[in-house]
Protein backbone atom coordinates (compact mmCIF):
# COMPACT_ATOMS: atom_id res chain seq x y z
CA UNK A 1 0.00 0.00 0.00
CA UNK A 2 2.46 2.49 1.11
CA UNK A 3 4.58 1.78 -1.97
CA UNK A 4 1.61 2.59 -4.37
CA UNK A 5 0.94 5.75 -3.04
CA UNK A 6 4.38 6.23 -3.39
CA UNK A 7 4.41 5.42 -6.96
CA UNK A 8 0.92 7.12 -6.65
CA UNK A 9 2.62 10.57 -5.44
CA UNK A 10 5.74 10.54 -7.89
CA UNK A 11 3.26 10.00 -10.84
CA UNK A 12 1.41 13.27 -9.87
CA UNK A 13 4.76 15.42 -9.20
CA UNK A 14 6.25 14.16 -12.79
CA UNK A 15 2.53 15.01 -14.50
CA UNK A 16 3.16 18.45 -12.31
CA UNK A 17 6.24 19.55 -13.84
CA UNK A 18 5.66 18.14 -17.11
CA UNK A 19 2.41 20.50 -17.38
CA UNK A 20 4.83 23.85 -15.81
CA UNK A 21 7.04 22.50 -18.90
CA UNK A 22 4.57 22.81 -21.26
CA UNK A 23 3.92 26.52 -20.79
CA UNK A 24 7.14 26.96 -22.20
CA UNK A 25 6.30 25.61 -25.33
CA UNK A 26 2.48 27.18 -24.99
CA UNK A 27 3.15 30.78 -24.20
CA UNK A 28 5.92 31.73 -27.14
CA UNK A 29 2.60 30.03 -29.42
CA UNK A 30 0.12 31.50 -27.94
CA UNK A 31 1.66 34.99 -27.82
CA UNK A 32 2.06 34.38 -32.00
CA UNK A 33 -1.45 33.54 -32.20
CA UNK A 34 -3.03 36.51 -29.73
CA UNK A 35 -0.79 38.71 -31.55
CA UNK A 36 -2.20 38.26 -35.12
CA UNK A 37 -5.51 39.70 -34.09
CA UNK A 38 -4.12 42.58 -32.38
CA UNK A 39 -3.54 46.14 -33.62
CA UNK A 40 -0.08 46.69 -33.79
CA UNK A 41 0.38 49.44 -31.07
CA UNK A 42 -0.66 46.72 -28.51
CA UNK A 43 0.96 43.58 -30.20
CA UNK A 44 4.24 45.40 -29.62
CA UNK A 45 4.63 44.22 -25.79
CA UNK A 46 5.14 41.04 -26.42
CA UNK A 47 3.45 39.77 -23.66
CA UNK A 48 0.83 36.79 -23.40
CA UNK A 49 -2.58 38.93 -23.39
CA UNK A 50 -5.62 38.43 -25.45
CA UNK A 51 -6.27 41.02 -27.96
CA UNK A 52 -8.67 43.96 -26.66
CA UNK A 53 -10.60 43.78 -29.95
CA UNK A 54 -10.13 41.07 -32.29
CA UNK A 55 -9.01 42.85 -35.89
CA UNK A 56 -9.56 39.55 -38.44
CA UNK A 57 -8.53 41.90 -41.52
CA UNK A 58 -4.54 41.70 -40.68
CA UNK A 59 -5.13 38.48 -42.02
CA UNK A 60 -6.77 39.43 -45.16
CA UNK A 61 -4.14 42.63 -45.26
CA UNK A 62 -1.09 40.11 -44.82
CA UNK A 63 -2.76 37.75 -47.80
CA UNK A 64 -3.06 40.65 -50.13
CA UNK A 65 0.25 42.62 -49.12
CA UNK A 66 2.34 39.44 -49.05
CA UNK A 67 1.24 38.11 -52.43
CA UNK A 68 0.32 35.02 -50.31
CA UNK A 69 -1.78 33.43 -52.60
CA UNK A 70 0.98 33.07 -55.23
CA UNK A 71 2.87 31.34 -52.50
CA UNK A 72 0.45 29.00 -51.69
CA UNK A 73 -0.14 27.37 -54.82
CA UNK A 74 3.53 27.45 -55.33
CA UNK A 75 4.26 25.64 -52.57
CA UNK A 76 1.23 23.02 -52.75
CA UNK A 77 2.95 22.20 -56.27
CA UNK A 78 6.19 21.93 -55.10
CA UNK A 79 5.90 19.91 -52.34
CA UNK A 80 2.67 17.59 -53.86
CA UNK A 81 5.02 16.63 -57.10
CA UNK A 82 8.33 16.11 -55.00
CA UNK A 83 6.30 13.85 -52.61
CA UNK A 84 4.40 12.03 -55.11
CA UNK A 85 8.04 11.57 -57.26
CA UNK A 86 9.58 10.49 -53.96
CA UNK A 87 7.07 7.94 -53.22
CA UNK A 88 7.48 6.41 -56.57
CA UNK A 89 11.07 6.03 -57.23
CA UNK A 90 12.18 5.55 -53.28
CA UNK A 91 9.47 2.63 -53.12
CA UNK A 92 10.27 1.00 -55.83
CA UNK A 93 14.13 1.37 -55.57
CA UNK A 94 13.45 0.40 -51.87
CA UNK A 95 11.58 -3.02 -53.32
CA UNK A 96 14.47 -4.22 -55.48
CA UNK A 97 17.56 -3.06 -53.51
CA UNK A 98 15.83 -5.02 -50.54
CA UNK A 99 14.96 -8.25 -52.65
CA UNK A 100 17.75 -8.76 -54.37
CA UNK A 101 20.26 -9.42 -51.91
CA UNK A 102 23.44 -9.18 -53.86
CA UNK A 103 26.42 -7.32 -53.30
CA UNK A 104 25.53 -4.53 -56.16
CA UNK A 105 22.02 -4.53 -54.79
CA UNK A 106 23.88 -3.93 -50.81
CA UNK A 107 26.57 -1.32 -52.62
CA UNK A 108 23.46 0.81 -54.34
CA UNK A 109 21.56 0.66 -50.69
CA UNK A 110 24.81 2.09 -48.62
CA UNK A 111 25.15 4.50 -51.58
CA UNK A 112 21.91 5.80 -50.65
CA UNK A 113 22.51 5.66 -47.47
CA UNK A 114 25.40 8.28 -47.72
CA UNK A 115 22.69 10.49 -48.82
CA UNK A 116 21.48 10.88 -45.29
CA UNK A 117 24.84 11.98 -44.01
CA UNK A 118 26.32 14.23 -46.59
CA UNK A 119 25.49 17.56 -46.78
CA UNK A 120 23.93 19.31 -50.56
CA UNK A 121 26.65 20.92 -52.00
CA UNK A 122 24.52 23.98 -53.00
CA UNK A 123 26.59 25.93 -55.29
CA UNK A 124 27.47 22.78 -57.53
CA UNK A 125 24.07 21.56 -57.82
CA UNK A 126 23.33 25.31 -58.79
CA UNK A 127 25.39 24.64 -61.65
CA UNK A 128 24.47 21.45 -62.46
CA UNK A 129 20.83 22.80 -62.71
CA UNK A 130 21.76 25.78 -65.35
CA UNK A 131 23.99 23.54 -67.21
CA UNK A 132 20.58 21.51 -67.80
CA UNK A 133 18.84 24.93 -68.14
CA UNK A 134 16.17 25.45 -65.66
CA UNK A 135 18.02 27.23 -62.56
CA UNK A 136 15.30 29.32 -60.76
CA UNK A 137 12.32 27.18 -62.08
CA UNK A 138 9.94 25.66 -59.76
CA UNK A 139 11.12 22.39 -61.51
CA UNK A 140 14.24 22.29 -60.70
CA UNK A 141 13.26 22.66 -57.16
CA UNK A 142 11.02 19.59 -56.89
CA UNK A 143 13.93 17.50 -58.65
CA UNK A 144 16.09 18.72 -55.97
CA UNK A 145 13.58 18.37 -53.14
CA UNK A 146 13.02 14.65 -54.47
CA UNK A 147 16.65 13.95 -54.94
CA UNK A 148 17.53 15.36 -51.40
CA UNK A 149 14.31 13.21 -49.46
CA UNK A 150 15.51 9.98 -51.76
CA UNK A 151 17.58 8.96 -48.64
CA UNK A 152 15.48 8.94 -46.03
CA UNK A 153 12.58 7.68 -47.83
CA UNK A 154 14.55 4.34 -49.11
CA UNK A 155 15.81 3.52 -45.59
CA UNK A 156 12.38 4.23 -44.18
CA UNK A 157 10.76 1.47 -47.17
CA UNK A 158 13.21 -0.59 -46.82
CA UNK A 159 12.49 -1.24 -43.32
CA UNK A 160 8.88 -1.79 -44.16
CA UNK A 161 9.53 -4.25 -46.65
CA UNK A 162 11.68 -6.52 -45.02
CA UNK A 163 9.18 -7.47 -42.97
CA UNK A 164 7.18 -8.51 -46.15
CA UNK A 165 7.46 -12.18 -46.77
CA UNK A 166 9.16 -12.73 -50.23
CA UNK A 167 6.98 -15.80 -50.40
CA UNK A 168 4.17 -13.56 -51.73
CA UNK A 169 5.60 -12.05 -54.68
CA UNK A 170 7.00 -15.39 -55.60
CA UNK A 171 3.81 -16.97 -55.99
CA UNK A 172 3.11 -14.31 -57.98
CA UNK A 173 6.45 -14.85 -60.35
CA UNK A 174 5.21 -18.44 -60.79
CA UNK A 175 2.18 -17.54 -61.59
CA UNK A 176 3.52 -15.09 -64.41
CA UNK A 177 3.78 -11.68 -63.10
CA UNK A 178 6.77 -9.34 -64.13
CA UNK A 179 8.62 -7.41 -61.56
CA UNK A 180 6.79 -4.01 -62.42
CA UNK A 181 2.97 -5.95 -61.60
CA UNK A 182 4.44 -7.79 -58.71
CA UNK A 183 5.09 -4.42 -57.44
CA UNK A 184 1.98 -2.61 -57.99
CA UNK A 185 -0.41 -5.24 -57.42
CA UNK A 186 1.46 -6.45 -54.00
CA UNK A 187 4.17 -4.49 -52.60
CA UNK A 188 2.07 -1.00 -53.30
CA UNK A 189 -0.83 -2.09 -51.35
CA UNK A 190 0.87 -3.23 -48.51
CA UNK A 191 3.14 -0.63 -47.71
CA UNK A 192 0.54 2.27 -48.07
CA UNK A 193 0.82 3.50 -44.43
CA UNK A 194 4.55 3.65 -45.31
CA UNK A 195 3.46 6.11 -47.80
CA UNK A 196 1.44 8.10 -46.03
CA UNK A 197 4.56 8.43 -43.46
CA UNK A 198 6.97 9.34 -45.93
CA UNK A 199 4.15 11.48 -48.01
CA UNK A 200 3.99 13.71 -44.51
CA UNK A 201 7.62 13.61 -43.47
CA UNK A 202 8.23 15.01 -47.42
CA UNK A 203 5.81 17.01 -47.22
CA UNK A 204 6.24 19.24 -43.54
CA UNK A 205 9.86 19.57 -44.49
CA UNK A 206 9.54 20.93 -47.98
CA UNK A 207 6.68 23.07 -47.05
CA UNK A 208 8.61 24.60 -44.02
CA UNK A 209 12.18 24.55 -45.95
CA UNK A 210 13.95 27.52 -46.57
CA UNK A 211 17.42 27.09 -47.88
CA UNK A 212 16.55 25.30 -51.39
CA UNK A 213 14.10 27.87 -52.10
CA UNK A 214 16.79 30.75 -51.02
CA UNK A 215 19.65 29.43 -53.61
CA UNK A 216 17.05 28.21 -56.37
CA UNK A 217 14.06 30.69 -56.52
CA UNK A 218 15.48 33.82 -58.21
CA UNK A 219 12.12 34.84 -59.03
CA UNK A 220 9.86 36.23 -56.49
CA UNK A 221 7.20 34.54 -58.76
CA UNK A 222 8.08 31.23 -57.62
CA UNK A 223 8.51 32.16 -54.05
CA UNK A 224 7.02 29.55 -51.50
CA UNK A 225 5.24 30.77 -48.54
CA UNK A 226 7.78 30.74 -45.87
CA UNK A 227 10.17 32.38 -48.24
CA UNK A 228 7.53 35.24 -48.48
CA UNK A 229 7.40 35.30 -45.26
CA UNK A 230 10.95 36.26 -44.28
CA UNK A 231 10.72 38.73 -47.33
CA UNK A 232 7.81 40.23 -45.62
CA UNK A 233 9.38 40.07 -42.16
CA UNK A 234 11.69 42.02 -43.68
CA UNK A 235 9.81 44.57 -45.28
CA UNK A 236 6.89 44.90 -42.85
CA UNK A 237 9.23 44.79 -39.54
CA UNK A 238 7.34 47.31 -37.48
CA UNK A 239 3.96 45.86 -37.98
CA UNK A 240 4.38 42.45 -35.74
CA UNK A 241 0.63 42.21 -36.08
CA UNK A 242 0.82 41.48 -39.53
CA UNK A 243 4.42 39.32 -39.49
CA UNK A 244 2.51 36.99 -36.65
CA UNK A 245 -0.21 36.76 -38.97
CA UNK A 246 1.71 35.82 -41.81
CA UNK A 247 3.38 33.03 -39.62
CA UNK A 248 0.27 31.34 -38.65
CA UNK A 249 -1.05 31.27 -42.12
CA UNK A 250 2.62 29.55 -43.18
CA UNK A 251 1.94 27.11 -40.30
CA UNK A 252 -1.91 26.46 -40.99
CA UNK A 253 -0.96 23.87 -43.70
CA UNK A 254 1.54 21.68 -41.71
CA UNK A 255 -1.04 21.97 -38.52
CA UNK A 256 -3.87 20.27 -40.17
CA UNK A 257 -1.89 17.47 -42.21
CA UNK A 258 -0.44 16.76 -38.54
CA UNK A 259 -4.01 16.88 -36.69
CA UNK A 260 -5.24 14.47 -39.22
CA UNK A 261 -2.09 12.22 -39.51
CA UNK A 262 -0.73 11.77 -36.29
CA UNK A 263 -1.04 8.63 -36.48
CA UNK A 264 1.33 7.67 -39.61
CA UNK A 265 3.83 10.04 -37.94
CA UNK A 266 4.07 8.23 -34.98
CA UNK A 267 3.91 4.45 -36.66
CA UNK A 268 6.39 5.65 -39.15
CA UNK A 269 8.44 6.97 -36.77
CA UNK A 270 8.62 3.68 -34.40
CA UNK A 271 8.74 1.35 -37.69
CA UNK A 272 11.63 3.13 -39.77
CA UNK A 273 13.99 4.77 -37.04
CA UNK A 274 13.76 2.38 -34.25
CA UNK A 275 13.07 -1.27 -35.61
CA UNK A 276 14.13 -0.34 -39.07
CA UNK B 1 16.60 -18.47 -55.51
CA UNK B 2 17.73 -18.08 -59.24
CA UNK B 3 14.29 -16.69 -60.25
CA UNK B 4 14.86 -13.95 -57.87
CA UNK B 5 17.74 -12.10 -60.00
CA UNK B 6 16.03 -12.31 -63.06
CA UNK B 7 12.64 -10.95 -62.03
CA UNK B 8 13.43 -8.65 -59.53
CA UNK B 9 14.98 -6.20 -62.19
CA UNK B 10 17.18 -3.18 -61.69
CA UNK B 11 14.91 -0.98 -64.08
CA UNK B 12 12.59 0.14 -60.64
CA UNK B 13 15.66 1.52 -59.29
CA UNK B 14 17.01 3.73 -62.47
CA UNK B 15 14.40 6.34 -61.76
CA UNK B 16 15.43 7.01 -57.90
CA UNK B 17 19.31 6.76 -58.67
CA UNK B 18 19.00 9.00 -61.97
CA UNK B 19 17.29 11.66 -59.81
CA UNK B 20 19.59 11.39 -56.76
CA UNK B 21 22.74 10.86 -58.74
CA UNK B 22 22.04 14.35 -60.72
CA UNK B 23 21.02 16.12 -57.72
CA UNK B 24 22.85 15.44 -55.06
CA UNK B 25 25.72 12.76 -56.12
CA UNK B 26 27.43 14.63 -59.09
CA UNK B 27 27.61 18.22 -57.30
CA UNK B 28 28.86 16.68 -54.24
CA UNK B 29 31.89 15.24 -56.33
CA UNK B 30 31.98 17.85 -58.64
CA UNK B 31 32.21 20.31 -55.49
CA UNK B 32 35.57 18.08 -54.14
CA UNK B 33 37.14 19.18 -57.19
CA UNK B 34 36.25 22.88 -57.01
CA UNK B 35 36.94 23.11 -53.23
CA UNK B 36 40.79 22.76 -54.83
CA UNK B 37 40.22 25.54 -57.45
CA UNK B 38 39.58 29.63 -57.62
CA UNK B 39 36.51 29.70 -59.04
CA UNK B 40 34.75 32.42 -58.86
CA UNK B 41 31.66 33.85 -60.71
CA UNK B 42 33.18 36.94 -62.13
CA UNK B 43 36.18 34.96 -63.93
CA UNK B 44 36.18 32.55 -66.72
CA UNK B 45 39.13 30.30 -66.16
CA UNK B 46 39.38 28.29 -63.59
CA UNK B 47 42.75 27.28 -61.57
CA UNK B 48 43.49 24.56 -59.38
CA UNK B 49 44.97 25.86 -56.51
CA UNK B 50 45.36 23.09 -54.02
CA UNK B 51 45.17 23.09 -50.47
CA UNK B 52 44.60 27.51 -50.47
CA UNK B 53 41.31 27.09 -50.26
CA UNK B 54 41.80 25.67 -46.91
CA UNK B 55 44.35 27.60 -45.80
CA UNK B 56 42.44 30.12 -45.95
CA UNK B 57 39.60 29.17 -43.95
CA UNK B 58 42.12 27.88 -41.08
CA UNK B 59 43.66 31.46 -41.05
CA UNK B 60 40.83 33.75 -41.88
CA UNK B 61 39.76 34.54 -38.51
CA UNK B 62 35.97 35.08 -39.28
CA UNK B 63 35.92 31.36 -41.47
CA UNK B 64 37.10 29.87 -38.23
CA UNK B 65 35.36 31.55 -35.51
CA UNK B 66 32.38 29.66 -37.81
CA UNK B 67 33.78 26.45 -37.95
CA UNK B 68 34.33 26.93 -34.16
CA UNK B 69 30.42 28.36 -33.73
CA UNK B 70 29.22 25.26 -35.71
CA UNK B 71 30.81 22.13 -33.45
CA UNK B 72 29.38 24.54 -30.44
CA UNK B 73 25.92 24.81 -31.62
CA UNK B 74 26.26 20.65 -32.33
CA UNK B 75 27.46 19.95 -29.68
CA UNK B 76 25.50 22.02 -27.26
CA UNK B 77 22.19 20.83 -29.50
CA UNK B 78 23.24 17.12 -29.57
CA UNK B 79 23.01 17.43 -25.72
CA UNK B 80 20.16 19.16 -25.17
CA UNK B 81 17.52 17.63 -27.47
CA UNK B 82 18.74 14.30 -26.22
CA UNK B 83 19.27 15.22 -22.48
CA UNK B 84 15.26 16.81 -22.71
CA UNK B 85 13.64 14.58 -25.31
CA UNK B 86 14.49 11.90 -23.04
CA UNK B 87 13.12 12.80 -20.17
CA UNK B 88 10.39 14.11 -21.43
CA UNK B 89 9.75 10.73 -23.03
CA UNK B 90 10.36 8.95 -19.86
CA UNK B 91 8.00 11.33 -18.32
CA UNK B 92 5.28 10.68 -20.52
CA UNK B 93 5.64 7.06 -20.61
CA UNK B 94 4.23 7.15 -17.87
CA UNK B 95 0.12 6.32 -17.45
CA UNK B 96 -0.51 10.19 -16.46
CA UNK B 97 -4.02 11.56 -17.13
CA UNK B 98 -2.41 14.41 -19.35
CA UNK B 99 -0.36 12.33 -21.27
CA UNK B 100 -1.84 12.59 -24.73
CA UNK B 101 -2.25 15.94 -24.83
CA UNK B 102 1.02 16.70 -23.15
CA UNK B 103 2.80 14.56 -26.05
CA UNK B 104 1.11 16.73 -28.54
CA UNK B 105 2.24 20.24 -26.88
CA UNK B 106 5.83 19.12 -26.73
CA UNK B 107 5.85 17.58 -30.06
CA UNK B 108 4.00 20.38 -31.67
CA UNK B 109 7.36 23.14 -32.44
CA UNK B 110 8.80 20.46 -34.14
CA UNK B 111 6.35 20.46 -36.97
CA UNK B 112 6.47 24.22 -37.24
CA UNK B 113 9.19 25.89 -39.93
CA UNK B 114 12.35 26.71 -38.23
CA UNK B 115 11.75 30.21 -39.71
CA UNK B 116 8.53 30.54 -37.51
CA UNK B 117 10.14 29.59 -34.55
CA UNK B 118 13.05 32.30 -35.26
CA UNK B 119 11.00 34.91 -35.95
CA UNK B 120 8.75 34.21 -33.07
CA UNK B 121 11.41 34.41 -30.72
CA UNK B 122 13.48 36.89 -32.25
CA UNK B 123 11.02 40.20 -30.44
CA UNK B 124 11.23 38.03 -27.36
CA UNK B 125 14.74 37.47 -27.01
CA UNK B 126 15.77 41.16 -27.51
CA UNK B 127 17.08 43.01 -24.26
CA UNK B 128 13.88 44.72 -23.04
CA UNK B 129 12.17 41.47 -24.23
CA UNK B 130 9.51 38.94 -22.60
CA UNK B 131 12.54 36.61 -21.42
CA UNK B 132 14.40 39.30 -19.90
CA UNK B 133 10.74 40.81 -18.36
CA UNK B 134 9.80 36.91 -17.14
CA UNK B 135 13.43 36.81 -15.62
CA UNK B 136 13.15 40.00 -13.82
CA UNK B 137 9.86 39.46 -12.52
CA UNK B 138 10.63 36.02 -11.19
CA UNK B 139 13.58 37.09 -9.30
CA UNK B 140 16.36 35.61 -11.86
CA UNK B 141 17.49 38.77 -13.29
CA UNK B 142 21.14 37.35 -13.09
CA UNK B 143 19.81 35.28 -15.77
CA UNK B 144 19.13 38.21 -18.13
CA UNK B 145 21.44 38.22 -21.03
CA UNK B 146 21.56 40.66 -24.36
CA UNK B 147 20.76 37.20 -25.99
CA UNK B 148 20.89 37.77 -29.39
CA UNK B 149 23.48 41.03 -29.46
CA UNK B 150 26.01 39.54 -26.95
CA UNK B 151 28.94 38.24 -29.10
CA UNK B 152 29.57 35.55 -26.60
CA UNK B 153 26.28 34.21 -25.96
CA UNK B 154 24.72 34.30 -29.40
CA UNK B 155 25.47 31.21 -30.69
CA UNK B 156 24.41 29.68 -26.93
CA UNK B 157 21.26 31.47 -27.49
CA UNK B 158 20.42 29.97 -31.18
CA UNK B 159 21.46 26.74 -29.74
CA UNK B 160 18.63 26.58 -27.16
CA UNK B 161 16.34 27.82 -29.52
CA UNK B 162 16.47 25.06 -31.81
CA UNK B 163 16.68 23.08 -28.45
CA UNK B 164 13.23 24.42 -27.31
CA UNK B 165 11.72 24.03 -30.92
CA UNK B 166 13.59 20.25 -31.64
CA UNK B 167 13.24 18.40 -28.49
CA UNK B 168 9.71 16.97 -29.36
CA UNK B 169 11.24 14.94 -31.80
CA UNK B 170 13.63 13.57 -30.15
CA UNK B 171 10.97 12.89 -27.29
CA UNK B 172 9.01 11.17 -30.15
CA UNK B 173 11.12 8.65 -30.86
CA UNK B 174 12.31 7.92 -27.31
CA UNK B 175 8.71 6.91 -26.63
CA UNK B 176 8.80 4.83 -29.31
CA UNK B 177 12.04 2.75 -28.11
CA UNK B 178 10.07 2.53 -24.59
CA UNK B 179 7.25 1.66 -26.01
CA UNK B 180 9.12 -1.68 -27.35
CA UNK B 181 10.50 -2.44 -23.80
CA UNK B 182 8.26 -4.74 -21.94
CA UNK B 183 6.81 -4.43 -18.46
CA UNK B 184 7.88 -7.29 -17.18
CA UNK B 185 11.32 -6.40 -17.21
CA UNK B 186 10.44 -3.60 -14.85
CA UNK B 187 8.56 -5.50 -12.31
CA UNK B 188 11.33 -8.26 -11.76
CA UNK B 189 13.70 -5.46 -11.39
CA UNK B 190 11.44 -4.07 -8.96
CA UNK B 191 10.69 -7.32 -7.24
CA UNK B 192 14.42 -7.83 -6.61
CA UNK B 193 14.44 -4.35 -4.95
CA UNK B 194 16.25 -2.31 -7.72
CA UNK B 195 15.24 1.22 -7.33
CA UNK B 196 14.35 4.23 -10.09
CA UNK B 197 17.66 4.75 -11.34
CA UNK B 198 18.90 1.22 -11.49
CA UNK B 199 16.54 -0.02 -13.38
CA UNK B 200 16.86 3.11 -15.40
CA UNK B 201 20.63 2.38 -15.95
CA UNK B 202 20.55 -1.59 -16.29
CA UNK B 203 17.03 -1.77 -18.28
CA UNK B 204 16.12 1.45 -19.73
CA UNK B 205 19.28 2.70 -21.05
CA UNK B 206 20.40 -0.99 -22.66
CA UNK B 207 17.42 -1.44 -24.39
CA UNK B 208 16.83 2.61 -25.59
CA UNK B 209 20.01 1.87 -27.74
CA UNK B 210 19.12 1.96 -31.21
CA UNK B 211 16.71 5.01 -30.60
CA UNK B 212 19.98 6.60 -28.47
CA UNK B 213 22.01 6.05 -31.67
CA UNK B 214 19.18 6.87 -34.48
CA UNK B 215 18.60 10.23 -32.21
CA UNK B 216 22.49 10.90 -31.94
CA UNK B 217 23.14 10.47 -35.70
CA UNK B 218 20.13 12.95 -36.46
CA UNK B 219 20.82 15.72 -33.97
CA UNK B 220 24.68 15.30 -34.40
CA UNK B 221 24.13 15.88 -38.14
CA UNK B 222 21.16 18.42 -38.06
CA UNK B 223 23.51 20.56 -35.95
CA UNK B 224 26.64 20.33 -38.09
CA UNK B 225 24.63 21.16 -40.99
CA UNK B 226 22.63 24.49 -38.87
CA UNK B 227 21.80 27.14 -41.39
CA UNK B 228 18.20 28.42 -40.84
CA UNK B 229 18.22 29.42 -37.33
CA UNK B 230 21.06 31.07 -37.62
CA UNK B 231 19.99 33.22 -41.13
CA UNK B 232 16.48 33.81 -39.40
CA UNK B 233 17.89 34.90 -36.11
CA UNK B 234 20.74 36.62 -36.49
CA UNK B 235 22.23 36.96 -40.18
CA UNK B 236 25.17 35.95 -38.70
CA UNK B 237 25.19 38.69 -36.68
CA UNK B 238 26.53 40.94 -34.48
CA UNK B 239 29.27 41.51 -36.50
CA UNK B 240 30.14 37.80 -37.28
CA UNK B 241 29.68 36.66 -33.97
CA UNK B 242 27.30 33.96 -35.06
CA UNK B 243 28.74 32.82 -38.38
CA UNK B 244 28.55 29.07 -38.86
CA UNK B 245 29.52 26.91 -42.05
CA UNK B 246 25.98 27.34 -43.62
CA UNK B 247 25.75 31.07 -43.57
CA UNK B 248 29.24 31.29 -44.88
CA UNK B 249 28.45 29.07 -47.74
CA UNK B 250 25.49 31.27 -48.39
CA UNK B 251 28.05 34.72 -48.08
CA UNK B 252 30.36 33.21 -50.37
CA UNK B 253 27.66 32.43 -52.77
CA UNK B 254 26.71 35.64 -52.62
CA UNK B 255 30.27 37.27 -52.76
CA UNK B 256 30.46 34.95 -55.96
CA UNK B 257 33.83 33.43 -54.73
CA UNK B 258 32.30 30.12 -55.56
CA UNK B 259 35.81 27.85 -54.83
CA UNK B 260 35.75 29.27 -50.93
CA UNK B 261 32.31 28.33 -50.81
CA UNK B 262 32.35 24.55 -51.94
CA UNK B 263 36.07 23.85 -50.01
CA UNK B 264 33.94 25.24 -46.98
CA UNK B 265 31.08 22.78 -47.55
CA UNK B 266 33.60 20.20 -48.15
CA UNK B 267 35.26 20.88 -45.33
CA UNK B 268 31.50 19.96 -43.93
CA UNK B 269 30.97 16.73 -45.70
CA UNK B 270 34.41 15.99 -44.17
CA UNK B 271 33.24 16.90 -40.57
CA UNK B 272 30.18 15.05 -40.95
CA UNK B 273 31.38 11.59 -42.35
CA UNK B 274 34.16 10.99 -40.07
CA UNK B 275 31.69 11.46 -36.95
CA UNK B 276 29.00 9.42 -38.11
CA UNK B 277 30.28 6.68 -40.13
CA UNK B 278 31.94 5.17 -37.13
CA UNK B 279 28.83 5.63 -35.06
CA UNK B 280 26.76 3.83 -38.09
CA UNK B 281 29.14 1.14 -38.59
CA UNK B 282 28.44 0.53 -34.80
CA UNK B 283 25.10 0.69 -35.40
CA UNK B 284 24.86 -2.00 -37.71
CA UNK B 285 26.94 -3.83 -35.69
CA UNK B 286 24.83 -3.57 -32.98
CA UNK B 287 21.69 -4.48 -34.92
CA UNK B 288 23.33 -7.81 -36.52
CA UNK B 289 23.96 -8.42 -33.04
CA UNK B 290 20.57 -8.66 -31.63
Amino acid sequence: MSYSSKLAWRRYLVEGLLILASLLIILPLLIMIFGSFMNNSEVLKFSLRLPKEWIFSNYTTVFKEGGLGRAFLNGILITGVSSILNIFTSSAAAFILVRRETKTANFLYMFFFMGLIAPMSTITTIRVVQWLGFYGSITSVIFIYASLNTAFSVFLYSGFIRSIPKALDEVAFLEGANTLSVFFKIVTPLILPVNATVAIMVFMSVWNDITIPLYFLTDSSNWTMPLSVYNFYGKFSRDWNLIFADLVLTSLPVFILYLFCQKYIVSGLTAGAVKG
Amino acid sequence: MKISRRLYSYYLVWPALLIYSIFFVIPAIAGLYYSFTDWRLDRTSIQFIGWDNFERIFTDKTLLLAVKNTLIFAVATVIGKNIVGMALAIGLNMRLKTRNILRAIFYSPSILSILVISIVFTPMLRADGTINRILDAVGLHFLTQNWLTDPSVVIWTIALVSIWQQAGFQMAIYLAGLQSISKDYYEAATIDGAGAWRSFRSITLPLLTPAININLMLTLIGGLKVFSEVFVLTGGGPGNASQVVGTIILRSFGEGSWGLGTAVNTLLFAAVTVIAIPLLIFMRRKEVSE
